[in-house]
């Protein structure tokens, strides 16, 4: 492998990825926005507390609630209904009071109050919600009430591990930042094919290895760079510096490799667009639902990005090591080198 | 020593079942132009490309510098440049960039950019970007960048294709002192007054066979017809006669005209490599 024609290639991307105006200038405020959408997110939690509502043929209930202090209350008219609002993270906390409450309070029974928590809640929640529902139960039956509480945790159980939002947000913003260089690359590469500039490089002494050698170290070092620089500025590299870099390098493989299939499909401009977004807002699905924690479904854990989002946001946000995210690297790996060697193979296909 | 620099030998090439070159060979010595001339879809180009190694050769055998190209194909290449018909330049680089990125690519360790853009008559827009050129500036910055590497064959497809008569006349004249540096020149074209003027052989293909190659003249002596195109003045009209050349009978004829009728102007004429073409393959060349 000749280093110098590979360096001569990278060099003449790098002036050409600078003077695309659309990519360049997405990529800087890009990244300058990521940052700055960090530092203007809240550092602390919100204290007004957010509940959900279900009391069938009891309106005394959320009127009382309206007028307390410190709560926003809502109240839903199935039980399906609150459960979603939690599931969706809209409410850390719900509250369903049984159709029977009164009947059973009369014959002297104990009614079973189910309490939904969001898996973001935190624990300190849990006593103030059931103190509310003692105070609820008073309100509606003036006196005090024998009640069954039953909690149920709507998402994986994270009490006690609250997470400010801005800190949420970093594995998001970090897969932003490496899904932007998908299209980047691609277009790097459809470009040279559309304007034909690739066949005056295949008769110079550089060969159809050397391009993609080239290619591959540009899409890699660009994507690692910016998300390494994002990195280190919201301080994301102050547990398990080492682990967060191989898996950002991992990333940076893997977009890489996104980068290759997606030249390989498309023609022009346009293709790259086209199936550049779809690559980019599937890439960017697990990285909003790892956000709030819950509403993923199964299937996501299927898209790569599942992985990378989630080793970031382990490693960043709850102190995970190496250990814990071993498997998601080699998944990660994995789809970098299917991805990479389909992209390549089919270039190579239409080149030759 | 003469030795051929391009030596090719049963070459076909099939894109799936159509047959685009059929079994041509031919040889271009060092320092000679070669006109490579037919009519669109003729094989030129798959011919171009095979000998470049922008295809891969499938059947025959190809010599370069003598150097078999199914298997020193890189070793050629540093030793050769190509122009390709189409632009095909980096649009947001200058053009100063264009050609240095080309001369590292060739690993060249002296290099003057600016003096190679002056010969090309791109002088003073050195650092202009590429995207902001004219059609017949990109041209020529095309043919600049073929001679990057001082190259030992150069492949010209329509190097003058869209340049005014002045630009593509340097162009030429560049090509001709390339071959007086030693290059050895394929030059495929469509303008037959450029092949005549500026190769020292041609070859006709048509539908992928070498229909015929020699020199101009000797193709217009072989397959071309001489005349005199004699104007007279017949009852105050004009009146056009033409008389064929190397024959028997044209001492007489000429002298049959000059005696009895009033002669206004008289033009030698000679077959054009257009009509030459035609002859050979029954096909005009530009369609």
């Amino acid at each position: 492998m000749n280093a110098r024609l590979i360096m001569t290639l990278i060099k003449k991307d790098l002036t050409l990825f600078t003077r695309n105006q659309f990519y360049f200038i997405i990529t800087i405020v890009g990244l300058v926005m990521y940052i700055l959408m960090y530092f203007v997110m809240p550092k602390t939690m919100d204290e007004t507390l957010k509940l959900g509502i279900y009391a069938p043929g009891m309106p005394a209930v959320e009127n009382s609630l309206v007028s307390d202090h410190g709560i926003e209350a809502k109240t839903f008219g199935t039980i399906e209904e609150l459960r979603e609002a939690v599931m969706r993270n809209e409410y850390p906390a719900a509250i369903a009071l049984p159709e029977d409450l009164l009947s059973k309070l009369a014959t002297g029974q104990k009614p079973v109050v189910t309490i939904y928590f969001s898996s973001s809640a935190p624990e300190e929640m849990k006593g103030a919600i059931k103190a509310l529902v003692n105070q609820l139960a008073y309100l509606v039956t003036e006196q005090q009430t024998p009640l069954e509480m039953r909690s149920e945790v709507l998402g994986p159980d994270l009490l006690g591990m609250q997470i400010p939002w801005r800190d949420r947000l970093i594995p998001m913003l970090a897969i932003m930042i490496l899904g932007l260089e998908i299209m980047s690359l691609a277009s790097l590469i459809s470009t040279e094919v559309e304007q034909n500039t690739v066949k005056a490089l295949l008769v110079t002494p550089l060969k159809l290895r050397h391009l993609f050698t080239a290619k591959a170290i540009l899409g890699i070092g660009l994507s690692f760079i910016q998300v390494l620089l994002f990195i280190i500025v919201v301080g994301g590299l102050s547990h398990e510096p080492l682990t967060m870099m191989l898996v950002l390098l991992l990333g940076s493989i893997l977009v890489t490799g996104l980068g290759f299939l997606i030249a390989s499909l498309a023609h022009d401009m346009m293709g790259v667009t086209s199936w550049g977004m779809i690559a980019t807002i599937t890439f960017f699905i697990p990285a909003i639902g790892g956000m709030i924690p819950g509403i993923l479904s199964g299937w996501a854990k299927v898209l790569p990005s599942y992985h990378l989002t989630d080793a970031i946001s382990r490693l960043s946000n709850y102190g995970a090591t190496i250990n814990d995210i071993g498997s998601h690297l080699l998944i990660i790996l994995g789809w970098s080198i299917a991805f990479a060697v389909i992209g390549i193979t089919a270039l190579r296909r239409r080149y030759t | 020593m003469n030795q051929d620099t391009i030596v090719v030998e049963n070459l076909s090439y099939h894109y799936g079942k159509i047959l685009a070159v059929d079994h041509i060979s031919f040889r271009v010595a060092r320092q000679e132009i070669l006109g490579f001339l037919g009519p669109n879809g003729a094989g030129k180009s798959t011919t171009v490309k095979v000998l470049t190694g922008q295809l891969r050769l499938q059947e025959g055998r190809v010599t370069l510098l003598g150097m078999d190209i199914a298997h020193d194909i890189e070793r050629v290449q540093a030793r050769m440049g190509v122009c390709f018909e189409q632009p095909n330049l980096y649009e947001q680089m200058t053009a100063l960039e264009n050609l240095e990125l080309f001369a590292r690519l060739f690993s060249m360790k002296i290099f003057d950019g600016y003096a190679l853009l002056k010969k090309v008559g791109l002088e003073g827009r050195e650092k202009d970007r590429v995207a902001n050129y004219s059609k017949g500036m990109k041209q020529r910055l095309m043919v600049a960048r073929s001679l990057v590497n001082q190259a030992e064959i150069l492949f010209l497809d329509e190097p003058t294709s869209g340049l005014d008569p002045v630009s593509a006349d340097s162009i030429r004249n560049l090509i001709l002192k390339e071959r007086e540096r030693g290059a050895t020149v394929f030059l495929t074209t469509h303008d037959m007054w450029e092949a005549d003027k500026l190769c020292d052989r041609v070859a006709f293909l048509n539908q992928g066979k070498i229909a015929a190659i020699d020199t101009p003249h000797t193709l217009k002596q072989q397959y071309g017809q001489r005349s005199l195109v004699v104007e007279i003045s017949h009852d105050g009209q004009l009146e056009e006669r033409t008389v064929t050349l190397d024959k028997a009978e044209t001492p007489d004829a000429v002298r049959e005209l000059f005696s009895h009728e009033k002669v206004v102007t008289v033009h030698s004429q000679e077959a054009t490599l257009e009509d030459i073409f035609l002859k050979v393959t029954g096909q005009r060349l530009t369609l």
